[in-house]
């Protein structure tokens, strides 16, 4: 009874944080003021503070990790939203997508591996580009751990939101469907609200890829990594 | 209160068709995440007209508009491997940011080169 009181406890506050972190980005829209790192970086002072073991507060947190999966089945509406673009413009975005996920893939593999780093890093490195419940359900699957995962897909969102002037403009990436491709496949949903602020177009392409990179590599990311391991 | 119970219906839905994935990938020992094959699912259930829209609509909004509250958990898992980015862990970054600039300009390129030649035809 008191191991549960205590779980229901941790969710509450997991709620809290999450709220609050709502109503500081509503005040201040900055890169590193996003929902996720705030209310991450809240709960984790809150277990510093009252020595809490992340075990513990698993037992509230697990059942949030539950809902993750249902998160990711309803990724399926905005693809079925934007069904005609999609329709219209398949094959560019398909093959660019594509084209994505095997760059995304390979390249984090074989740089990782040439510094040195162990499997379970390079496993947990490989599903970056794709959306966080996406790529920890991948990196579950191939031998990777969650958690370093979710840092890993930060910082291709939050590197990507970053650099991604730098990159459009020194590789010649100016159409807004080339750069919708472009966004959601290296940076996920980050990339795609920073795609949807510039240009609506642009944005509806980006969640496209986004969902679709997220099948494609959840699909090529276990072969390839034998592959190239 | 009757739209909250409406939404946790729609919400236990989008967890069968999760389930349903889970299924699939169990039963055919698939690498790919049930979660990925529970979204095609929908994403086929929704185009072939099984499901109607309205049946899922309000859960769907509610679970895409507060997607980062569910991976809160799993991130602050985060603290049991900061020492990964220790010393040498640092290059992680770069390969990370080197991989993202790299995927971002390669796919982009591609689409952009394939929709320019439709669009000059």
């Amino acid at each position: 009874m008191k191991a549960l009181f205590f779980a229901l406890l941790m969710v509450l506050f997991t709620i809290a944080a999450y709220r609050v972190s709502v109503m500081i980005y509503g005040k201040h829209r900055r890169v590193y003021t996003t929902p996720v790192i705030v209310s991450t970086i809240l709960v984790i002072l809150f277990l510093l503070v009252f020595q809490i073991p992340y075990e513990t507060y698993m037992t509230g947190g697990k059942w949030i990790d539950e809902l993750l999966g249902p998160a990711v089945v309803a990724l399926a509406y905005p693809l079925y939203q934007y069904r005609d673009i999609l329709k219209r413009m398949l094959v560019p975005v398909v093959t660019g997508t594509m084209v994505g996920a095997v760059v995304g893939i390979s390249s984090g593999l074989l740089l990782s591996k040439w510094a040195g780093f162990s499997d379970l890093i390079i496993h947990s490195l490989v599903p970056k580009s794709v959306t966080t419940p996406v790529a920890m359900s991948i990196s579950e699957s191939t031998g990777g751990v969650m958690p370093l995962t979710a840092v890993f897909v930060m910082i291709a969102g939050i590197g990507g939101m970053l650099i991604h002037p730098l990159v459009m403009r020194y590789s010649g990436l100016t159409h807004r469907i080339g750069r919708g491709v472009g966004m959601g496949s290296a940076s996920h949903a980050i990339g795609t609200a920073a795609s949807m602020e510039r240009d609506t177009l642009e944005g509806s392409i980006s969640t496209i890829a986004m969902v679709l990179s997220a099948v494609i590599v959840s699909v090529l990311a276990p072969g390839l990594t034998l592959l190239l391991l | 209160m009757y739209k909250t119970a409406i939404m946790i219906i729609q919400i236990v839905g989008l967890y069968l068709i999760y389930l349903a994935g889970r299924g699939i990938q169990n039963l055919f020992d698939l690498f790919i995440p049930g979660s990925v094959i529970g979204l095609v699912l929908l994403f086929i259930l929704l185009s072939l007209k099984i499901v109607p829209e309205r049946f899922l609509k309000e859960g769907i909004s509610f679970m895409i508009r507060h997607l980062p509250f569910f991976f809160v958990p799993a991130t602050v898992g985060v603290i049991s491997y900061a020492y990964v980015f220790k010393g040498k862990g640092l290059l992680l970054i770069v390969i990370g940011l080197l991989s993202t600039a790299l995927v971002m300009a390669i796919s982009g390129l591609v689409t952009q080169w394939m929709v320019r030649r439709r669009e000059e035809a």
